[in-house]
């Protein structure tokens, strides 16, 4: 039972060190250190780290998970062991702190005043006098002196910023607040990536892990686009979506990158925008002899009727595309060469014909067996918007983290609690002496240039005080 | 001590003047050409104007401060406090213009980030001297500045609009405060290095920290050794003003033929010093400190040979690349590392005389060691505020426009790293009682981090962080 208890107190003292800590401290800064300097998995290629690595080595690496440090179990524990190490430190220290806190030491005890660093005696002419000016010096210097009694004995107690003592504790709750944030994030969060067309409309998303998320809502695109300055360079993407409950729509936003959606805890952000490759709307001139063109509007796979028999339908478009031994080759993604294939249906012969259109080779394009002509007018190409997904829980405990740090941090640097006591003591030579003292957290060389101001002013104080005593004496005398 | 300091200004009266009047003509100098220039060209008050009238009073500054740390005349510090002075409200109206015609504060690139620090730095001199009392700062300071405002007439200085991602308020807050935080932690290390010099650090210890200092410079560059004795730069395109790219992310290196040779040659003399520091602690011999500072004077005249010949090779020059058949042009905006760790070298070197030279001086100038060390303290006590800060500022920032508060980047894990650094300086401060030389240690590697987190992040390690 002894040797029990002798392991946890043993650990509990390891646990609460101050070396500990920096041990861990150092130990989490190499790690996470090692993590920028070896690729990592989920920022790099897997093609660009074989070429890095040779295979025995990223063997190792993988093994001992230095491909993804930041997320293997064993940084996790390391942090986690961190964050009960700052636990265990401030527990260990509070009750102090709160005693401090709560119970303020009011009274200068004998002993008290012998050991206190900072103090001056300053004879007086009398108790009374000697606290009075205390009083005043005190008062004048903005602090509120109050007068404890106990037992026939008066002393003066003055105390500034006494929250200061918590500022410590505070900063390193702020510290856990931001870790426990950071767990719920890595076990209830997720991260993604979603790309809509325009019209477009889904309810789950894919995760940057692989997994397939539902959503308890749907998702629509309505409309993307993006604007550049005069020099190209882009200025903004936009998406207006709608999100949809059941069918009917709750939400409507347009989203820019720096403003996302915000709906059921996720946050859509605007990440990128592009073309797919595919047509959006075509739109070409066509004309008939003895009629006048006409322009019609071709999306993919929907015939438009020209008059009464024919129509013409989009069958295929390649955005860049050459002929290559009679048949039609893509080359890339982007538009340099188009190539568009047309089918022209007449509905009172029930045949129709296809053919292929080079619009930046050839000016008109002729159907077989219609009297059609087609010349190239406008085209939309077909956009997507790239949306950034995530879900973070635990967003809100690392805010109000660093709110509460920020607040500690100022408290802890530039708060300081300083005390002041004063009593008159008997000196069995000198007849009453002020004892006056002061303690201060930070900054001693500060406040003891204060405090020998203080009593400076308290020693004139008294003489003065002294001296109209003595002239009114004086002159009461002469009369 | 103090006789000789009294000694050295009577036999120097007539010196003192001379560096004023030589400074102050070279000033009004100057100024007078750009008058005529600006007479000419017709508009007065530009950017580039301000910039450089800023400049010819920092570059006099400089002379003064120099002057002063040099000989010891008290005189040389007031004019070069007002020197400063004029520059600095010089730089604040640069400024100003800029964030004016640009409708945003200045830190969008590094040109920017270089105006904004190079006013940093003035204040900081100007509030060093005025509340702390530490005058010889400014010896330190203004070459800084001078060095900074030269590098900025290398870059494009174009106001260039901003992509999606950087049109946020949450930037500005996070770039100034990390401007802020790492000023004053160079000034904590600054505050330090000056406790070590009064804590009686010996010259020689010293003399091994610029050695190493030097030859690890040196040492980087050499990354960019070529086997045939040439050294790898960016290639650089004149007319757009920016790096050439064979694809996207990995940039185009040209050659520069036996500029190799020279940096090698120079890192053996750069490392010479240390070499001989080691060789007499084994030894123990003691004495060899002169051989040593001979080895530092043979250093400094290579170092500046080594960068007028970087300078020139690389000024507006084709080369040819392993990457690509031809030649391509480079420039020396496009190697603005190189470049500011060229300068780096031989101005630690320079302050290192300085020490040997000056040494009784300086201590007596300079505040006690008990003082540097609690200011070291309170330096870093504005630091890690704002680190944090800026740490958090930037972390919604990103939870704004990329979803993620912290994704690992490397500069963000490196800034967090930072942070570690200078917790853990606090901690051994204030629980275990930590003072002088290892606190001093302590922020002076806590500064080394900072400088890696803000350069070598940038340079070797690329990430999202890729703007600046």
């Amino acid at each position: 039972m002894g040797g029990k208890q002798n392991l946890w107190t043993r650990l509990y003292r390891v646990l609460a060190s101050v070396r500990t800590g920096i041990i861990l401290l150092i130990a989490v800064g190499v790690v996470a250190a090692a993590g920028t300097v070896i690729l990592q998995r989920p920022l790099t290629d897997p093609a660009d780290l074989q070429r890095a690595y040779s295979p025995q080595t990223l063997l190792w690496l993988d093994r001992l998970g230095l491909t993804d440090v930041y997320h293997t179990w064993w940084f996790a524990l390391l942090m986690g062991v961190l964050g009960v190490t700052i636990l265990c430190a401030s527990i260990d220290r509070f009750p102090k702190a709160w005693r401090l806190l709560s119970r303020p030491y009011r009274r200068p005890e004998p002993h008290f005043r012998a050991v206190l660093p900072i103090q001056k005696q300053i004879p007086v002419p009398s108790a009374s006098a000697g606290l009075m000016a205390a009083e005043r010096v005190f008062r004048r210097a903005g602090l509120h002196p109050r007068r404890v009694v106990e037992n026939d004995e008066v002393s003066l107690f003055a105390e500034r910023n006494r929250f200061a003592v918590l500022s410590v504790y505070v900063v390193h709750l702020s510290l856990l607040l931001i870790l426990t944030g950071g767990i719920v994030d890595a076990f209830l969060g997720y991260k993604g990536f979603l790309m809509l067309t325009k019209g477009q409309q889904t309810s789950q998303l894919e995760l940057s892990n692989g997994v397939m998320q539902r959503l308890p809502f749907t998702l629509r695109c309505d409309g993307a686009g993006q604007e550049n300055y005069p020099d190209g360079t882009p200025k903004k993407w936009w998406s207006d979506l709608t999100v949809l409950e059941n069918g009917r729509q709750v939400l409507k936003k347009q989203i820019v990158v720096n403003d996302p959606l915000v709906t059921h805890g996720v946050r859509f952000y605007q990440s990128s925008y592009g073309y797919t490759g595919d047509v959006d709307t075509l739109t070409l001139a066509a004309a008939k002899p003895g009629a006048a063109s006409q322009d019609v509007r071709l999306r993919p796979h929907r015939p438009v009727q020209l008059d009464a028999d024919a129509s013409v339908t989009l069958v295929d478009f390649r955005p860049d595309a050459v002929m290559s031994d009679g048949q039609v080759v893509s080359r890339s993604r982007s538009l340099e060469n188009p190539a568009i294939q047309l089918r022209v249906a007449s509905q009172s012969s029930g045949k129709s014909a296809t053919f292929w259109f080079f619009p930046a080779m050839q000016r008109v394009a002729a159907a077989a067996d219609s009297p059609y002509t087609f010349q190239f007018r406008d085209i939309q190409m077909a956009a997507f918007t790239g949306l950034q997904v995530s879900h973070e829980p635990g967003q809100w405990a690392v805010w109000a983290g660093c709110l509460l740090m920020g607040l500690g941090l100022a408290s802890a640097f530039y708060c300081v609690h300083q005390r002041y006591w004063a009593v008159v003591v008997e000196d069995a030579k000198r007849g009453p002496v002020l004892w006056i003292g002061t303690a201060a957290d930070k900054n001693r060389e500060h406040f003891q240039e204060r405090f020998a101001e203080m009593a400076e002013q308290i020693g004139r104080d008294i003489a003065a005080e002294g001296a109209s005593r003595s002239a009114t004496a004086r002159s009461l005398a002469s009369v | 001590m103090s006789s000789r300091a009294r000694v050295e200004q009577q036999a120097i009266p007539s010196g003192g003047a001379g560096l004023l009047v030589a400074v102050g003509l070279g000033v009004a100098f100057l100024l007078f050409m750009a008058f005529l220039n600006v007479v000419r060209g017709g508009n007065l008050f530009t950017e580039a104007n301000l910039l450089y009238v800023a400049l010819i009073f920092y570059a006099g500054a400089s002379a003064l401060y120099i002057g002063f740390g040099v000989t010891g005349i008290e005189r040389y510090v007031r004019f070069a406090s007002l020197a400063t002075g004029i520059g600095f409200l010089a730089n604040t109206l640069a400024v100003g213009h800029r964030w004016y015609m640009a409708g945003r504060p200045p830190f969008a690139n590094i040109y920017e980030m270089l105006l904004s620090f190079v006013w940093a730095v003035a204040l900081l001199t100007l509030v060093a001297e005025r509340k702390y009392g530490v005058k010889v700062i400014g010896t330190v300071t203004m070459p800084l500045a001078v060095t900074g405002v030269i590098l900025m007439q290398l870059l494009p200085s174009g106001v260039r609009p901003l992509v999606p991602a950087l049109q946020s308020t949450w930037l500005q807050i996070h770039v100034t405060l990390a401007m802020l935080a790492y000023a004053a932690c160079a000034l904590s290390f600054a505050l330090a290095m000056m406790f070590l010099i009064q804590d009686q650090m010996k010259t020689e210890t010293f003399l091994a920290a610029t050695s190493g200092l030097v030859t690890a410079i040196y040492a980087g560059a050499m990354i960019r050794f070529e086997r045939w004795g040439g050294l790898s730069v960016a290639a650089w395109d004149a007319q757009n003003k920016e790096e050439i790219f064979l694809q996207k992310g990995v940039r185009l290196f040209v050659t520069i033929p036996d500029l190799g040779w020279l940096f090698l040659l120079v890192l053996l003399a750069a490392a010479a010093p240390l070499v001989i520091y080691f060789w007499a602690k084994w030894r123990k011999r003691e004495g060899f400190l002169l051989a040593a500072n001979r080895a530092v004077f043979v250093s400094i005249a290579l170092q500046v040979i080594a960068l007028a010949a970087f300078v020139l090779r690389t000024h507006n020059a084709a080369y040819p690349s392993l990457d690509a058949d031809g030649l391509f042009p480079t420039s020396l905006a496009a190697s603005p590392f190189i470049l500011s760790g060229l300068i780096t070298g031989i101005f630690a070197s320079l302050l290192y005389l300085m020490l040997f030279w000056r040494r009784a001086d300086l201590q007596r100038l300079l505040p006690s060691a008990d003082n540097l060390d609690r200011l070291t303290y309170k330096t870093i006590g504005i630091g890690f505020p704002l680190l944090t800060l800026m740490i958090a500022a930037g972390a919604y920032w990103a939870n704004r426009t990329w979803g993620s508060y912290w994704s690992w980047d490397p500069k963000e894990t490196w800034a967090a790293i930072t942070w570690l650094v200078y917790a853990g300086y606090l901690h051994m401060r204030i629980t275990r009682g930590w003072r002088g030389r290892r606190a001093a240690y302590f922020a002076i590697l806590g500064f080394a981090v900072v400088m890696f987190t803000f350069f070598g992040v940038t340079y070797l390690l690329p990430g999202l962080h890729a703007y600046a």
